[in-house]
């Protein structure tokens, strides 16, 4: 059976001065019907810190993405097993109530996914679905996620009009917006600023890094130099294996697996 | 010859019978349509939409009839709608790779191809024989049969060409399924599945074959639904065939008004799809 | 923090609880009306069968193959009915099927880039005209034309060709199979048209614009490229289109005759199915008579089903063959 050699074994897992571990994901396995696509996946998601998963395509890091919130429960034939420890308790576990799972785990896709309703109808969706509040209250929510999520300003004139009618990088902070105003525990973003311009793609990184002082952050990218820039921890992927996890400076100035020099070298990907 | 002459020729003769083609086809056509307009609009006075349909020899007008077809298509459409559209959303939310839905979409596709005529027969011995007598109820299933199919096939097409994108996101956020169909999917197709309804309603406006044998017709006023009641196509039906001239002269009234009532549906169904693709 | 802890499964709010039994309910709500369909598609299936049960077990196979029709013996045979309607829509396949794909090639290939739209607009609005308002132009329109004028034609040219003369032989009545074939033609027309155009527009234009540059003419492109590539779909509509011929009434009704006889000429009357159940449904007195003429629909469902699986098989296996999912 090939696994892995944990690169980070719990024992040897120390959190990094305040910033406990998150989310602990204990030996993930993923299959998508007979295809084994993560192989024994395991390491720690430190809150507010920022992870980010890189590898070349299909090693598996989106999938990985996929697995901590349960999205790929939607499709039959996909099976994961493992744990993921969230606050003492692991999620992957039957018998939870998936939707509650997700409302604390925020997604971002990498195509921005405006729903066809107004500006505003976006970012309460969330918040409808398990809150009933005032309506001042939950216009002050949604300015402030439309706030932090460096929106605000540009659409607070026009909260009634449908999000489609958005720029590319002003849809994709609409759905940052629609997924911090459930206020979520832990925030992934599945490759966010590569369907955008290099101005968005900008903006975007500039939001993540003032995120990440609220949220648990776990960002997927093929991009390196943004990987290098925005994450505190990376964790490089390879054939659906976790080839190796350090902080990001060691990741790309000495990193210990030849795999990973090559990558980051751009030998290969 | 040489082969390039032969080839050149070829395609003179076939471009000339594409050319031939067409205009036989539309000639046929502007043919019928015009025999209608010119025919129809001698019978059109306001007399058509204030009395009810004559004895023979007679003048009058087509009022019980159009009430009576306005009725049941209206009862068709409130039965069909909600139907086609629940079954199509089970096709495509539900059952996207299943064997069983699989099944029903080719139930549906027999349904949809089945001779109109043949579901009237239907409806006769479910509704008619059991009840005892032609009725205005028993006419409005055989038109609501019909419709359904129609309205599942299209409601499931718009549906499937939302993207799973859209769908995601909104799980993603917590959204347990049914609202995610609900409040999501149906949003994004909305404009698709109107049309959708629209131009099925088009398609039973003018269906004569399954009123036949279930509502009949009734050459008096009656709003009773649970007896034979007066419509378009079977009134055209009856008023073509005999041999009374006002007869004749109302039943090409009557099929300018339906073929008028059915462009206009279709026109309307053009123009919401129209107005979607602006919008995006 | 405003939501739940999610993994404590005991502390729960009435509105998430809500979720899991909205998903049930809704879940059972389309299935329910899923399974109608099968019901609807099943009822009426069983209520052909019972209706027709009496006249079957009577008559056995040689209802398919009499075309005694005798309401005053009590005697029946569909033989004429299923002759008519197969060959009504023979005859309506045979013209519609190369002057649709005439139109179709002309809209896509010919017409100047104005055109287009209203002639394509155009045929699709009069594919949507019921086709009552078709059978009473062909009543007051054209079988008296027929008759006048192009029976008396047919007559005096190919109904003196030994063989050939058998097919119009009869004197000119106007209404018949012929002419009731005629207004199949014209009302399934625009239908197959509208189809085929449809589809010859799924041709990516980079295939057309690279047959035409290599120096193919435009018949050889519509040959070559145009038809290959969407032959699934042409097959499809033509199949379709033979479908509504088939169990087309309202056009035929009012010119075929109503005669249960089988000529081979055209020119003659005769029924179809469709025909035969509008007239005399309604009329029909006995038991024997009115399961007759179900048994007759029976029929007529069971040629329909054919044609659609028929359909159905041989789009699977262009498909395979083409190696491309239409």
């Amino acid at each position: 059976m090939t696994g892995s050699p944990v690169p980070f074994p719990p024992s040897e897992r120390q959190p990094a001065g305040d910033s406990p571990v998150k989310a602990d994901i204990r030996d993930v396995h993923f299959y998508y019907g007979k295809f084994h696509a993560l192989k024994g996946i395991s390491l720690p998601l430190y809150d507010r810190r920022v992870t980010a998963f890189i590898g070349p395509s299909g090693c598996g890091k989106s999938t990985l993405l996929r697995v901590l919130n349960r999205i790929y429960e939607l499709y039959p034939g996909h099976v994961a097993t493992g744990e993921v420890i969230v606050d003492g308790q692991n999620i992957l576990a039957p018998g939870l109530d998936l939707n509650l799972v997700r409302a604390k785990i925020g997604m971002v896709f990498q195509k921005p996914t405006p729903f066809p309703m107004s500006i505003y109808d976006n970012v309460a969706f969330g918040i409808r679905l398990y809150e009933k509040l005032p309506r001042a209250e939950l216009d002050d929510r949604i300015e402030a996620a439309l706030r932090r999520a460096a929106l605000w300003d540009e659409v607070k004139d026009k909260l009634r009009q449908s999000g489609l009618g958005l720029s590319g990088g002003q849809q994709q902070r609409l759905c940052i917006a629609r997924a911090i105003a459930v206020q979520p525990e832990i925030l992934l973003l599945d490759e966010p600023a590569s369907a955008l311009d290099p101005i968005s793609t900008q903006r975007i990184e500039e939001l993540i890094a003032e995120l990440k002082s609220d949220y648990c952050i776990a960002i997927v990218t093929h991009n390196m130099q943004q990987a290098a820039r925005s994450s505190d921890y990376t964790a490089f992927m390879y054939l659906g294996e976790l080839v190796e996890f350090d902080l990001t400076e060691r990741i790309f100035t000495y990193p210990r697996e030849k795999r990973t020099e090559d990558y980051v070298t751009g030998r290969f990907g | 010859m040489s082969v390039y002459g032969r080839r050149r020729l070829m395609n003179y003769a076939v471009i000339g019978l594409a050319f031939a083609a067409t205009a036989f086809g539309l000639l046929w056509l502007v043919l019928v349509l015009g025999t209608l307009v010119y025919e129809g609009a001698g019978a059109m006075s306001p007399a058509l939409f204030t009395e009810m349909t004559p004895p023979p020899g007679s003048k009058g007008g087509l009022l019980n009839a159009i009430f009576g077809s306005l009725a049941m298509t209206a009862i068709a459409t409130a039965i069909g709608t909600p139907t086609g559209i629940l079954a199509g959303t089970f096709l495509a939310e539900y059952a996207r790779g299943s064997r069983f839905g699989e099944v029903v979409r080719f139930i549906n596709d027999i349904l949809l191809s089945a001779p109109s005529i043949i579901v009237g027969l239907f409806v006769y011995e479910a509704m008619v024989v059991q009840m005892g007598h032609f009725s205005g109820w028993a006419g409005a299933m055989a038109l609501a049969i019909i419709m359904i199919p129609v309205v599942v096939r299209t409601s499931e097409d718009m549906l499937r060409l939302v993207p799973d994108a859209l769908r995601e996101a909104a799980a993603a956020l917590g959204a347990p399924k049914w609202k995610v169909v609900v409040t999501i999917s149906y949003r994004a197709a909305l404009q698709g599945m109107l049309t959708g309804v629209l131009l099925a309603v088009a398609r039973i406006s003018g269906e004569t074959a399954p009123l036949l044998f279930t509502s009949l017709s009734n050459l008096f006023w009656s709003a009773d639904l649970n007896a034979p009641i007066a419509n378009l196509p079977v009134v055209i039906f009856n008023f073509a065939m005999s041999p009374y001239a006002e007869w004749n002269a109302l039943a090409w009234g009557g099929a300018l008004l339906i073929t008028v009532a059915i462009l206009l549906l279709n026109i309307g169904a053009r123009l919401l799809t129209a107005r979607s693709t602006f919008k995006t | 923090m405003a939501i739940q802890n999610a993994v404590s499964t005991d502390i729960r709010t009435s509105r998430q609880r809500g979720g899991a039994v909205g998903d049930a309910l809704f879940h059972g709500l389309t299935l329910l009306f899923a399974l109608l369909v099968l019901l609807i598609l099943g009822g009426v299936i069983a209520s052909l069968v019972e209706g027709a049960w009496p006249a079957l077990a009577k008559f056995g196979f040689s209802f398919i193959v009499t075309d005694v029709w005798n309401p005053v013996r009590q005697q029946f045979g569909a033989a004429a009915a299923i002759y008519g309607t197969l060959v009504t829509s023979a005859i309506a396949m045979l013209i519609a099927i190369p002057v649709a794909f005439g139109v179709a090639l002309f809209i896509t290939e010919l017409s100047p880039a104005w055109l287009k739209r209203p002639l394509a607009v155009m045929i699709e609005l009069l594919a949507a005209i019921p086709s009552i308002i078709y059978g009473i132009w062909g009543l007051f329109v054209l079988a008296p034309f027929v008759q006048a004028h192009v029976e008396p034609a047919l007559i005096a040219t190919l109904g003196r060709i030994p063989f050939v003369g058998m097919l119009f032989a009869g004197p000119p009545l106007g209404i018949g199979v012929l002419t009731a074939g005629f207004i199949l033609a014209v009302m399934v027309l625009p239908f197959i048209s509208a189809i085929m155009r449809d589809v010859f527009e799924t041709v990516p234009p980079v295939l057309r614009e690279s047959a035409y540059g290599l120096g193919a003419t435009t018949t050889e492109v519509v040959w070559r490229v145009v038809l290959p590539y969407t032959r699934v779909g042409v097959v499809g509509g033509i199949l379709l289109g033979l479908g509504r011929a088939l169990g087309e009434t309202m056009a035929v009704t009012f010119v075929i005759g109503n005669a249960h006889h089988i000529h081979a000429s055209i020119l003659q009357p005769g029924t179809t199915i469709s025909a035969a159940l509008a007239n005399e449904f309604t009329e029909a007195v006995g038991d024997i008579y009115v399961s007759s003429l179900v048994a007759a629909g029976l029929i007529l469902f069971a040629i329909t089903f054919i044609v659609l699986v028929l359909a159905k098989l041989l789009l699977i296996r262009l498909e395979r063959r083409g190696g491309r999912a239409a």
